[in-house]
């Protein structure tokens, strides 16, 4: 390690962020490309436990919550499907509930690579209302302060959460530089259920208009985070024509070839959303406003398109183009094709 | 920017040759990323290595033509034929195989005799530190078998 | 002792061993200690009912559910509380295995044969040749055995037992017996033989009657 940088790859950044959180225990079963944060963190000493299937996983971090205690999981594909039944559980019951996603190729099997296909997965999946928090990280550092946020706000907002990345990002190997990190405070966890007092917790309701009533509050609370902690990066959009639409590894491709395209006086800039739940849907709209024509680019068959085109101003009038690529990496010379071609 | 793709069969040495030069270049105090790709299977596949080194932060790892390209197998070669391009310097073993057995330059060896051709150029364009490469390079493979061939091959990879 | 008007039907086994469990932590002082997880079925309505802290989680999931709580808080009475379904269908996969880790968390598992709630489905218990609504000419296997099956993934210190609800006395027993074997540490599972006169369709002594036929197909008594 040279002055507090070190040449890690991703999954060993998000296992440095889950200890520095303070997380305790970490409940896992081994799937491709995840595997490396569940035997990264059990090669650092800590708490853990391998779990029979992603079920168990999902439910075991739910009960380690409830009793207060800083707890996590990591899954992929198949393995992400099977823990939305825990992870709806966490949604319905408002529990601080973390879990990092690696991407790859679906449905079913795909691949065991890369993808970009479980956005609709982590921003909607379960039989709920997506009021979950979802960061996608666009760089190794992104990787560790947004899987930091993630214990943060959720034992801050009670919102289960989500750092959503990729199988390319998690074995990258790359420089990483801790010492802007230095600073950054955790939010403690505590019981929420506690010895002493007697709490009845329910998720189910007889009445519809009990869940009714619960959701409400609920999407109030949720609308609260987002003015919070809403999030996107806006790249050199003031003067564009065309604004790219991008997340996670494929916006780090983006910014390279918007630099590249801008040297050579195109006017093209980048709207990246940083957490894709709750969407920072102000600043998108501000953004496109004006604009000549959006660029979706996604390794998925529109799933991130879906969710921002949600969130568009519903009088905006503006020309849509898609670069879909789903389970397929986007090289930067790529995007300068696609772009050139739309501009 | 430049970009340094190596291919080769699983058990090759490929992941070795990476974590070496990576090292160096981040010894340098330069920005590096690399990214591995493996077939499913466990043992057999093809290994292939995408390596950036840059003096700014590198938003994406992976490449379509590389600058310096290393094929040491056939069943590699097939994998990356669309990476081939203009300008770029490919380091093939069909080239060299004749070279080596000539050199006895043992097949065990072959990949730390690209290693030395390799880090060689990098070495002229500034982008390793080489002194670091090969105390690395002792270190990891000294105390093994083979320590003397292995050590021959990479002066001749060097050399040439 | 009960917080809350019971919401089971009429001649429902589960207040039965509810007030049993309640009865237990009371006597042994562990009341303010335990925490009661519940699967999703008639097990649910158990939410309000004890006054003891309690959650519900999903069908099946209450073990896992158990297991995360107990390795956070280690010095709490642990008891996770399913019915037929939650224990040996859906929820068998999480049952086992942590029966098969030995973790330290009690599951009682109450066995009417049927999935009550949904109206009185076939579940892993139903007798050979008894009709529901999902088997009308009757199920053709024999029934499911979960303790029998449990004792074979367990380990030696572990309490694996079933006991029927018309015997509060070994009801209790039992309890107290799984309270103590979490104490040292160790797995226990009780299944208790309960009456579902809804789903059954049965009225007064012919519930009796099925309740007392089900000890002839399920043994009673702990498993050494």
């Amino acid at each position: 390690m040279k002055n507090n940088k070190k040449f890690i790859t991703g999954a060993e950044v998000a296992v440095q962020a889950c200890i520095d959180a303070g997380a305790e225990i970490m409940y896992g079963y081994p799937i491709t490309p995840g595997t490396e944060v569940f035997t990264g963190w059990i090669n650092r000493g800590k708490d853990y436990l391998q779990t029979e299937d992603e079920i168990a996983a999902g439910f075991s971090v739910c009960g380690a919550v409830i009793a207060g205690q800083k707890s996590f999981t990591a899954t992929a594909g198949p393995g992400h499907t099977l823990m939305q039944d825990g992870f709806s559980m966490a949604e319905g019951m408002r529990l601080p509930f973390v879990e990092i996603i690696a991407q790859r190729g679906g449905p079913s099997s795909g691949t065991v690579i890369y993808s970009q296909q479980e956005v609709t997965l982590a921003c909607l999946g379960g039989n709920g209302e997506g009021m979950r928090i979802v960061y996608s990280p666009s760089s190794l550092e992104e990787v560790y302060l947004y899987t930091r946020l993630s214990f943060n706000y959720a034992w801050k907002y009670r919102f289960p959460s989500i750092l959503l990345t990729d199988g390319y990002m998690l074995k990258t190997r790359g420089v990483v530089n801790f010492e802007k990190f230095k600073d950054l405070k955790n939010i403690d966890s505590y019981p929420l259920i506690k010895e002493g007092e007697i709490k009845h917790w329910r998720n189910i309701y007889t009445f519809e208009e009990e869940l009714y009533e619960e959701l409400q509050n609920q999407k109030k609370d949720f609308e609260k985070v987002r003015d919070e902690i809403a999030e996107s990066e806006e790249v050199e959009v003031n003067d564009a024509e065309v604004i790219i639409i991008a997340h996670g590894l494929v916006a780090g491709a983006c910014k390279q070839a918007v630099e590249e395209l801008r040297s050579e006086d195109k006017k093209v800039g980048l709207w990246r959303p940083i957490t894709l739940r709750p969407l920072d849907s102000k600043s998108l709209n501000k953004v496109v406003k004006g604009k000549q024509k959006i660029l979706f680019i996604e390794s998925s068959m529109g799933q991130l398109a879906r969710l921002v085109k949600d969130e568009l101003d519903p009088e905006l009038s503006i020309k849509i183009e898609y670069l879909e690529k789903p389970a397929l990496g986007i090289e930067v010379s790529e995007i300068k094709e696609f772009i050139t071609k739309n501009i | 920017m430049f970009k340094l793709l190596l291919a080769g069969d699983g058990g090759q040495g490929i992941q070795l040759l990476s974590n070496i030069i990576c090292e160096s270049a981040f010894e340098k105090g330069l920005e590096v990323t690399h990214i591995p790709n493996y077939g499913l299977e466990q043992r057999g596949g093809v290994s292939l290595a995408y390596i950036k080194i840059d003096n700014k932060k590198i938003p994406y790892p992976k490449f379509t033509t590389p600058d310096l390209m290393l094929v040491m197998s056939d069943q590699a070669r097939g994998r990356v034929e669309n990476h081939l391009g203009e300008g770029q310097e490919v380091l093939d073993i069909k080239d060299f195989k004749e070279k080596l057995d000539n050199e006895n330059i043992v097949l065990r060896s072959w990949n730390i005799f690209f290693l030395g051709a390799i880090l060689k150029r990098l070495d002229s364009e500034g982008l390793i530190d080489m002194d670091f490469a090969k105390k690395y390079l002792e270190n990891k493979l000294s105390s093994k078998l083979g320590w003397e061939d292995n050590l021959k091959a990479f002066e001749f990879g060097f050399k040439s | 002792m009960i917080s809350n008007p019971a919401k089971f039907c009429p001649g429902c086994g589960h207040p039965i061993v509810l007030m049993m469990l309640e009865k237990v932590l009371e006597d042994m002082g562990l009341k303010d200690q335990a925490i009661l997880g519940l699967d999703i079925g008639c097990s649910l309505l158990a939410w309000n009912y004890l006054p003891i802290n309690t959650f519900q989680t999903h069908h099946g999931r209450v073990t896992p559910t158990m297991v995360g709580y107990k390795r956070a808080k280690k010095d709490s009475v642990v008891v996770g509380y399913t019915g037929d379904g939650g224990a040996y269908a859906i929820g068998l996969q999480n049952l086992l295995h942590a029966a098969k880790r030995d973790e330290p968390i009690i599951i009682l598992a109450v066995n009417n044969t049927v999935y009550a709630m949904t109206g009185g489905q076939t579940a892993p218990t139903t007798l050979k040749d008894q009709k529901t609504s999902t088997n009308p000419n009757g199920v053709e296997q024999e029934p499911f055995f979960g303790p029998e099956l449990l004792k074979t993934v367990v380990h030696p210190d572990a309490f694996v037992a079933r006991t029927i609800v018309n015997d509060p006395k070994t009801c209790q027993e039992y309890i107290k017996k799984a309270i103590e074997t979490q104490k040292a540490g160790h797995f226990s599972f009780v299944e208790f033989l309960s009456m579902c006169p809804t789903a059954w369709k049965t009225k007064g002594a012919d519930t009796m009657k099925f309740l007392e036929d089900m000890k002839m197909v399920f043994k009673l008594g702990e498993l050494k």
